[in-house]
């Protein structure tokens, strides 16, 4: 195909200099572009989404990024603003995920090859799946789930066209065993965000023997084929075993899960006389209190022993019409999150695996 | 044996003042004879055209002689090509839109999309600089355009239609949509369809091909018994001759069947080479789930490539109530120790397994209604019912 009227960014800096002026000038500046400290002083700037307009100019070199500028903007959000820890996360998940989007227009407007792309986009697809962990217990006000899934799939379909471009090229370098580690890490990633849905398993069965032997992707790829097959018992001993980031993004799916087994258990234990004892369940169930637990019965009318040591199962009442608990922050994958320094990991420097 | 281009134009234009649709079509198309015609191999082939043919036929034959032009260089340019026959593609939506009440030309319009869906093949296939299926993704836009204009053809009677042409497009969006890997896209096309007054009186070859693709939808969607339906109408439809495509048929039959609870005659499946599913159905009759992963594994590439490997592993909860069941008839008790199970899975090679996981396969066979009973954890025994404790798949 042809390359024309293509457009090579120029600046080395994480925000062009006519939009830093316009919006100092303006006051628009965000909470996170002023100098620390000190209010009214304009600190780091990073150039802001902006929509595609019909009467917007196409835009000049010097408007636009360079390659090495615009990885160092992703370093620089994923790791400075970050760990930046003067607001709650949702204003960081807010300022990151603006000027996040922007870097992936530029990616478009650019029209850079799939190497440069996937560089590009991996640390944001991590990005988006921690967030979307971190905040997934937020009202709707302060972080809205679904936009962040969207953006979520549409940049994993992106960076997995981009691999499987790779791998159609029959001339191209063989990638390192750094590039395959993480490709197996986002094909994971993938897998688990989309567990349930026949295109993602149908893509997994095929794909190249050399993320299908990945061990971090057998294990996410095994879940998921357990979660087809219908054996829940296996996605419960499994998914703890998941490295930190793709733990955090299967756990999204735990709660229809748990509620799914203990549908499963009021028809199978279903008797008026016997009781199944709380410490089974919650092993099976992977909550970690009983009282957490016992919550979780109370919502869908799963009636517990006055000690709350045993639970009685009775198929007739169990309400299914209940809404499934959302999501929530499990203590299990805090633990894992805890052991890892997160911007090496969201900028897949080093996984920790 | 071949004559000029002026031959050829006027053979058009003889077809298209006849509404004779299915000459135009072979004039149009990349598999007739006449493509071997060198004199028809013209880079800028307008002004001839034009001379002889009304708007917008002429941008159709325009087209089609510069596909033939870029097909027989040396290499091929499939990339240019197919441009051009998208550009085809559009003119017949014009040509469509023009001839109100009319349907002759329909034969064309098949033609054209069948070679457009071709075109982008071989693009895919031999062209680089693309994301893959993006080829095909577009030439399904282009096929979206025609569909539009004869789906909304709803004021002709229903002789003059052009909604008539709605299935065969169907199907060829279909065959694109199941290559990429795109089935929600099938949706709105089997709405339209089934919304259709006339659904049942589409041409039977076509109504076959329909089916088996819709059939093989519902089986993605886990609606089985509708995906059962579909695919015996078109199994039985389809004339014997077309071993290879009953064949193809089966292959999806079959299985889904087998999860129903129908296990396949030995002699149809030797007929149509297709003896994995007996080995296949005997060890899921055995119960033996060791053996049944064993044959998975060993044909895993031809279910992958089939599309039909992750139906099969939807089968291992029958095995394993096909397995519970024979414990029950060794015991012959209505009380069975949970254990027991564990030791059967054992005794068929499931080394992996735990009490746990016992149970909570037990637990899912009860909640699908393939054990009747429930199970009494303080005594780890299952409790089945005295009537009917495993209940035919076939009523389930």
């Amino acid at each position: 195909m042809e390359i024309c009227g293509l457009v090579r960014g120029s600046c080395e800096r994480y925000c062009p200099d006519a939009e830093a002026k316009m919006r100092i000038q303006k006051k628009l500046l965000n909470y996170f572009e002023y100098k620390d400290g000190q209010k009214q002083v304009p600190g780091v700037l990073v150039k802001e989404f902006t929509r595609s307009a019909a009467d917007a100019k196409v835009p000049k070199a010097k408007d636009m990024r360079t390659e090495l500028c615009l990885n160092k903007t992703v370093e620089y959000l994923l790791k400075d603003i970050l760990l930046d820890e003067r607001k709650p996360f949702n204003w960081v998940y807010d300022f990151v995920f603006d000027r996040l989007r922007m870097v992936r227009r530029e990616i478009v407007i650019q029209q850079f090859d799939p190497k440069q792309t996937i560089k590009l986009l991996e640390p944001t697809i991590m990005f988006l799946a921690y967030s979307r962990y971190r905040l997934c217990a937020e009202p709707i006000e302060k972080f809205d789930p679904k936009i962040c899934n969207q953006h979520l799939q549409e940049c994993l379909n992106m960076t997995l066209c981009c691999y499987k471009e790779l791998d159609d090229q029959s001339d191209h370098k063989e990638f390192t065993l750094r590039d395959l580690q993480r490709r197996c890490f986002i094909e994971a990633l993938y897998q688990l965000f989309n567990l349930g849905t026949p295109e993602a398993l149908v893509r997994g069965l095929t794909l190249p023997a050399k993320v299908r032997e990945d061990d971090t992707f057998k294990l996410a790829f095994g879940i998921c084929m357990n979660y087809h097959r219908g054996n829940l018992y296996r996605v419960i001993v499994d998914l703890p075993k998941l490295p930190h980031i793709l733990c955090a993004v299967a756990a999204y799916k735990l709660q229809i899960i748990r509620r799914h087994l203990l549908e499963i258990f009021t028809h199978a234990y279903n008797n008026k006389q016997l009781t199944v004892p709380t410490a089974y369940l919650l092993r099976l169930t992977l909550v970690d209190k009983t009282q957490d637990f016992a919550q979780l019965c109370r919502h869908y009318n799963i009636a517990l022993t006055p000690d709350s040591k045993a639970v009685h199962f009775n198929k007739t009442v169990f309400n299914s019409a209940a809404e499934t608990v959302k999501a929530q922050r499990e203590p299990f994958i805090e633990a894992k999150l805890q052991r890892i320094y997160l911007p090496e990991v969201l900028l897949l420097k080093k996984l920790w695996l | 044996m071949f004559g000029t281009v002026n031959n050829y134009l006027s053979g058009v234009l003889r077809s298209a003042e006849d509404y004779d649709g299915d000459s135009l079509g072979t004039f149009l198309s990349l598999r007739d004879v006449h493509v071997q015609n060198h004199n028809l191999y013209i880079a800028q082939p307008e002004k001839l055209v034009e001379r002889m043919l009304k708007a917008p036929l002429d941008e159709v034959v325009i087209a089609h002689l510069k596909v033939l032009y870029y097909l027989a260089q040396e290499p091929p340019n499939y990339m240019e090509a197919y441009t051009q026959q998208a550009a085809s593609c559009s003119a017949v939506v014009k040509l469509l839109q023009q001839l109100k009440d009319e349907n002759w030309c329909l034969p064309l319009m098949y033609r054209v999309c069948l070679d457009l869906r071709y075109l982008a093949q071989a693009c895919e296939k031999h062209c680089r600089g693309f994301t893959p299926g993006n080829i095909l993704e577009k030439a399904a836009d282009c096929m979206m355009a025609c569909f539009r204009v004869c789906a909304a053809d709803g004021r002709a009677s229903e002789e003059d239609t052009k909604r008539l042409g709605m299935m065969n497009l169907v199907n060829q969006l279909f065959k694109i949509y199941f290559r990429i890997n795109k089935l929600h896209l099938c949706k709105p096309l089997i709405r339209a369809i089934e919304n259709c007054t006339f659904k049942d009186s589409f041409p039977l070859p076509e109504q076959i091909t329909y089916k088996y693709f819709v059939g093989r939808r519902a089986m993605f969607d886990s609606n089985y018994r509708e995906a059962v339906e579909y695919l015996s109408y078109a199994f039985t439809h389809c004339p014997d001759r077309f071993a290879s495509n009953k064949r193809l048929i089966l292959i999806y039959l079959v299985p889904v069947k087998m999860l129903l609870g129908y296990l396949p005659r030995k002699s149809l499946l030797e007929r149509y080479d297709l003896l994995l599913f007996h080995d296949l159905a005997l060890a899921l009759k055995a119960g033996n789930v060791n053996q049944f992963d064993e044959i998975v594994r060993q044909h895993e590439l031809v279910l992958i490539r089939s599309g039909i490997y992750l139906l099969v592993e939807k089968l291992k909860f029958i095995v394993y109530r096909n397995l519970f069941k024979k414990v029950f008839i060794i015991r012959q008790s209505h009380q069975l120790d949970m254990s027991d199970f564990l030791t059967a899975l054992q005794f068929v090679g499931v080394t992996d397994v735990s009490i746990d996981e016992t149970h909570c396969i037990v637990a899912n066979l009860i909640y699908e209604g393939k054990v009747k009973g429930y199970i009494s954890h303080a005594h780890n025994k299952l409790v089945i019912s005295k009537q009917n404790p495993f209940p035919p798949l076939i009523l389930a």
